[in-house]
């Protein structure tokens, strides 16, 4: 069965990868989602499995590797952790593959796009299946370049292309660190089995090694090449630039990759290697710190954000940042929660906003909506349950997973646990505001835009509706159905050994005055931002006036896209420029095909003198070679 | 130097054949240059011949010269004619014309 | 002895100049004139060492036959004088040095080659005629030329036709438009073809079609 799961989506997309044309847009489409569906079923069955009756299973497909003594296999390994990724995936996916059908239901190029989706889903089954870390960085390179694929999907779009390749490269950077931290492995661990990497583990904490001349403990450096692997693929700061602008690809890209899965890849690396990083405190706090600065970063940058995937994409980063937040404080049972929910509530964001965008006839620019709620009702209506759950309003799935991180935050006790617990009421208040932003811009107020009428905006496609609301029971259960599984004072019954908890997490909880902050602050906001964004926005203008620097600055992304072009960029577009002038083209090739050429030409261009045409010019030359071979007769 | 030898009619013959062979390409005038260039070389061969063969009481040289004669002759005959047949079609012997050969 | 080499030397001076101006003439006229004067005096040579059969064949053949060959075609050519072309000088100055400089290598090559073979001191001859010395030079070749090399004789005679089939072959231009006998034609007419009874009534003549 769990074969099943991982090659369907390989299957479809083989199917509509090559045949696609052959079988039809339409049937294509309907067999990969259908393929996908059955996968998720089987997830939803599988996970049922682990849920009552712990469920584990290593099953072998085949020996990948064996040379000497590294041997690595290709198998598919079951347990909580990677059952909850299984349903999470394979479930998102799914709808996604339904939606797609309305969404790109304009677009020439179908077949390829489901190809693609299903062959991103295949990589993530392999990645979360993974026994090995080889199995791993397998699956971690298959999203990265089905993510290159399809936000490149419009290729004919300059854009697209510069923003797919960004994507790609900064992904790169944080591989090289991860395949750092994988031959690390290896070369101390001698294998990079999980089970065996994590037995040996606790032998070899007091190892130091000298990298690039500095002494670091051997645990210590591991996790914080891992983690920088972690940084690239989920968006983390320094690695972030990628993100926004990975939203040129369509919207059910954005939803499934950029939201639910892929960017989610870094925070089950992190999960998964837990019995490594909890061996490792100031890994740990690395950790942490970069989770909430990447979370305070992203809602600075989302509050003056115009595009609307825009807006959603820094919001993806923001709560990868509370991730990363929890697993930092070793609360990783929180950390998957929030991913879980995360992932519902988000992709219903996204798939709202490309309703919205379909609607609005390709418009993303949320200063030219407003004023149709009463237009599209169901549209509305999905957004504001996605955005009730990103904020955290309580009952909703948020509210249980994000405060869930900011308490576990506080209970942790040292400054930076409490550090991070403030900084995230703060991001909470934060987040909430944009996100009311968006709302209120888009539906509410002044009718703005200039191009086509009110009367044309339309509510879209039922079966772009429908994968939609199935997201919205999703973002409104999922929290409270699961609660008690995942961080419950039980919970560690249901993981078992896939996390590993150094520290017994303390389950009690936090002081009431410090409960109750954040969802009065959610609760609060809807108001102020109704009354700062819809009704008098002139307060607006004046403080964007009397901070205009404030202002630029966020709305460039703190100057990290110029910084990096600056530094980064520039400098190695001269290089290759000048690699590729004076090296290739100078020297290469004009000692090479160029230069030669131009020699025989030359050379064969004073040749032709020779054949004069006069009969004297001969004779001298036989007289010439007569004289030589007398000379060489008579001397030698 | 009073007692002419062999290597005095030897060095004779050189500087014909010498100034033969000079003549072929030294001139810049006419074909017809060309050709009597070509009877002084086969005139150098015959003196060579023929004094080897007085020096070598040896009867070969004076055949072989009497035969060099006849070739030369024959071949002056057929040059002539080409030429002949050349100026027709061309209308000039100047070599610095004749370059159809060119390329 | 004196003489001998006064002669020699006399001769082989006027060879050598008149060899030198046969490239160097302006006029191809003289060109051909200092030819015969080459030829008349090697032909001298020839004689005063004893070869006097070869010396008088020089003459008849060389003089009387290809110089005269050559007066013919020169006169008939129409050569004109050159004049003294100032092409460029470079191009002369660099063709004349080098060529006379690679004269001068083979000159002195050949030298070389034939004095080596001077200060031998073993020399066999491949096959050597010895004349008698009694009988005159043309006696002598007579001998010889008629009984061991009567192949070569033959072949040299072959030659000789060879080049005068080839020499009227080039020039032998048949003229168009003029009538000629074609008597493989004139044998061949049958009384069918040229012959023809007509029935000719009075007063009305006779149609003949060509």
């Amino acid at each position: 069965m769990e074969y099943a799961i991982l090659l369907l989506p390989l299957i479809s997309s083989v199917i509509s990868g090559f045949f696609g044309k052959k079988i039809g847009d339409k049937y294509c489409m309907l067999l990969a989602s259908i393929l996908v569906g059955v996968s998720a079923i089987l997830s939803l069955i599988i996970f049922y499995k682990v849920l009552t009756e712990d469920y584990f299973v290593n099953s072998l497909i085949f020996n990948w590797i064996s040379s000497g003594s590294f041997s690595v296999n290709w198998s598919i390994y079951i347990d909580p952790l990677t059952s909850v990724m299984l349903v999470v995936v394979t479930l998102i996916s799914t709808i996604i593959h339904f939606y797609s059908i309305g969404y790109m239901s304009h677009d020439p190029h179908k077949p390829r796009f489901i190809a693609y989706l299903s062959l991103f889903t295949f990589a993530m089954l392999t990645l979360v299946t993974a026994d090995n870390f080889l199995q791993l960085f397998f699956g971690w390179e298959g999203v990265g370049l089905c993510s290159y694929l399809l936000i490149g999907f419009w290729y004919k779009k300059p854009s697209a292309n510069a923003a797919a390749i960004k994507a790609f490269l900064v992904n790169r950077v944080g591989d090289f660190g991860f395949a750092i931290g994988i031959f690390l492995i290896f070369f101390f661990y001698g294998t990079v089995n999980y089970d065996e990497v994590f037995q040996q583990t606790p032998l070899l904490i007091q190892k130091e090694i000298i990298f690039l001349g500095i002494k670091f403990n051997l645990i210590t450096l591991v996790c914080l090449l891992l983690f920088i692997g972690a940084m690239g693929k989920s968006a983390q700061i320094f690695l972030h630039t990628w993100l926004p602008d990975a939203m040129e690809g369509p919207t059910p890209v954005s939803a499934l990759i950029h939201a639910a899965t892929m960017v989610t890849a870094g925070v089950f690396l992190v999960i998964r290697c837990s019995p490594i990083f909890e061996y490792s405190q100031i890994a740990l706090n690395v950790v942490t710190v970069v989770g909430m600065t990447t979370a305070f970063f992203a809602a600075t940058v989302a509050l003056v954000q115009n595009d609307i995937k825009k807006i959603v994409a820094y919001s993806t980063c923001s709560q990868l940042g509370y991730m990363f937040l929890a697993a930092g404080i070793g609360a990783y049972n929180v950390a998957i929660f929030h991913l879980f929910t995360h992932a519902f509530f988000k992709a219903l964001l996204f798939l709202g906003s490309g309703c919205v965008i379909h609607s609005f006839n390709e418009q993303q620019d949320i200063r030219s909506m407003g004023g149709v709620w009463k237009k599209i009702p169901y549209t509305y209506t999905l957004m504001i349950i996605g955005t009730l759950a990103l904020t955290g309003f309580p009952l909703l799935s948020g509210y249980y997973s994000k405060d869930a991180i900011i308490e576990f935050a506080y209970l942790k006790g040292n400054s930076i646990g409490l550090y991070g617990a403030y900084i995230g009421i703060f991001t909470a208040l934060l987040t909430s505001i944009y996100s009311w932003r968006l709302i209120f811009k888009t539906f509410h107020g002044k009718y703005n835009n200039k191009e086509s009428n009110i009367s044309s905006i339309k509510e879209s496609s039922l079966i772009m509706l429908i994968p939609s609301c199935l997201l919205a029971i999703g973002a409104i259960f999922s929290g409270i159905t699961f609660k008690e599984i995942f961080i419950g004072p039980n919970s560690s019954e249901f993981w078992g050994s896939s996390i590993l908890f150094l520290n017994v997490i303390q389950y009690d909880h936090p002081p009431l005055w410090f409960t109750s902050i954040t969802p009065v602050i959610v609760i609060l906001a809807i108001p102020i931002s109704y009354y700062i964004f819809v009704e008098n926005e002139k307060i607006l203008k004046n403080f964007k006036e009397k901070n205009q620097f404030l202002y630029n600055f966020l709305l460039r992304k703190w100057y990290f896209d110029e910084l990096y072009n600056f530094i980064f960029v520039e400098p190695i577009k001269k290089i290759g420029f000048f690699f590729w002038r004076k090296g290739d083209i100078n020297t290469i090739d004009r000692y090479g095909p160029d230069g030669l050429s131009k020699l025989v030409k030359n050379i064969s261009d004073k040749a032709v003198n020779f054949q004069s045409g006069h009969l004297y010019h001969y004779a001298f030359v036989m007289l010439l070679g007569l004289s030589v071979l007398l000379t060489y007769l008579i001397l030698y | 130097m009073t007692e002419i030898g062999l290597g005095h009619y030897l060095s004779l013959s050189a500087i014909i054949f010498t100034i033969g062979i000079i003549g072929i390409f030294l001139n810049r005038r006419n074909v017809i240059i060309i050709l009597m260039s070509i009877e002084l070389i086969l005139l150098a061969v015959n003196i060579n011949l023929v004094s080897f063969s007085i020096y070598l009481q040896d009867l070969v040289g004076q055949i072989f010269t009497m035969f060099i004669l006849t070739v030369a002759a024959a071949e002056a005959a057929v040059g002539l004619a080409i030429i002949v047949i050349y100026y027709k079609n061309k209308g000039s012997i100047n070599v610095e014309q004749i370059s159809s050969l060119k390329g | 002895m004196i003489a001998h080499s006064l002669f020699f030397y006399l001769f082989s001076t006027i060879a050598t100049f008149s060899a030198v101006m046969v490239t160097i003439s302006r006029n191809t006229v003289y060109s051909v004139f200092f030819l015969i004067l080459v030829f008349v005096s090697i032909s001298v040579l020839f004689i005063m060492i004893g070869a006097e059969f070869l010396g008088m064949i020089m003459l008849i053949v060389y003089v009387g036959a290809v110089a005269v060959l050559f007066l013919f075609v020169v006169m008939m050519l129409n050569v004109t004088e050159q004049p003294i072309k100032n092409i460029k000088k470079k191009a002369i100055i660099n063709n004349k040095s080098v060529g006379l400089i690679v004269g001068l290598i083979i000159f002195l090559e050949l030298l070389v080659a034939l004095g080596g073979w001077k200060y031998k001191d073993t020399f066999t001859p491949l096959s050597s005629i010895n004349p008698d010395l009694n009988i005159t030079n043309t006696h002598a070749l007579g001998n010889v030329l008629y009984t061991d090399y009567i192949h070569l004789f033959q072949i040299s005679g072959m030659i000789l036709l060879v080049a005068m089939i080839g020499a009227i072959t080039l020039t032998f231009k048949r003229r168009e438009n003029i009538k000629r006998q074609d008597y493989f034609q004139q044998i061949q007419r049958t009384k069918e073809t040229s012959v023809s009874l007509v029935e000719v009534e009075s007063d009305k003549g006779v149609k003949i079609d060509d």
